[in-house]
């Protein structure tokens, strides 16, 4: 199991997954897939909303309940203890850096990332202490 | 190719191919977001999230 973000979750629920990402399960952290709900039920107008909007209902349900086989999403309880400490110790990261740390400290230590600009300097500087190997692929 | 090896390699083929849940307006929409003409404003919405909740993007500057 490799844990993604969310450029590479919402393409693996496309079928359009970079060939250079292991053939393994994706994951995803639920910060990551609260970031992917706000698209659906938080629109801020806009073309991408507009765009949202048109998903058929089907394509909203795959959206928001993925299928395990596709896209897992992780039970944060085991991991939250984990993703607290680690934040504190970094001076107060907020959420979604912390659990996919502690996610990825728990799958591979390696983060995945579909995007070079959704990955932020903080995240970085932490992985690169944690000793989790942080990956770009488009 | 043993049953397993089978199961396995049918599991992979489903896992690459998507959700069947999504139409070919579905993926054609959301590959706008990844890297069509909606990509910058899915970007800074993203963004914009960890702005707007200090407990999903923490405190520092430097998380957002």
């Amino acid at each position: 199991m490799i844990v993604v973000d969310e450029y590479l979750a919402i393409r693996s629920l496309v079928g359009d997954t970079p060939s250079d990402l292991p053939d393994d399960v994706l994951a995803i952290t639920t910060s990551v897939h609260w970031r992917i709900l706000q698209r659906l039920h938080l629109p801020r107008g806009g073309q991408l909303s507009q765009a949202m909007a048109a998903l058929s209902e089907p394509g909203r349900a795959a959206f928001r309940r993925p299928a395990p086989e596709i896209l897992e999403i992780l039970d944060p309880r085991p991991l939250l203890d984990q993703a607290a400490e680690i934040s504190a110790a970094y001076g107060g990261t907020g959420l979604l850096i912390a659990e996919m740390l502690t996610a990825s400290l728990h799958h591979g230590r390696t983060l995945w990332y579909g995007s070079e600009r959704n990955v932020g300097r903080r995240t970085r500087d932490i992985a690169r202490d944690l000793g989790i190997t942080v990956n770009v692929v488009t | 190719m043993t049953k397993g090896e089978q199961l396995l390699a049918d599991m992979r083929r489903a896992r690459r191919s998507g959700d069947p849940r999504l139409d070919d307006a579905d993926r054609a929409i959301l590959r706008r977001l990844t890297s069509g003409d909606l990509a910058d404003e899915f970007a800074e919405a993203l963004a914009q999230d960890l702005a707007d909740d200090d407990l999903l993007g923490g405190t520092s500057p430097d998380d957002k």
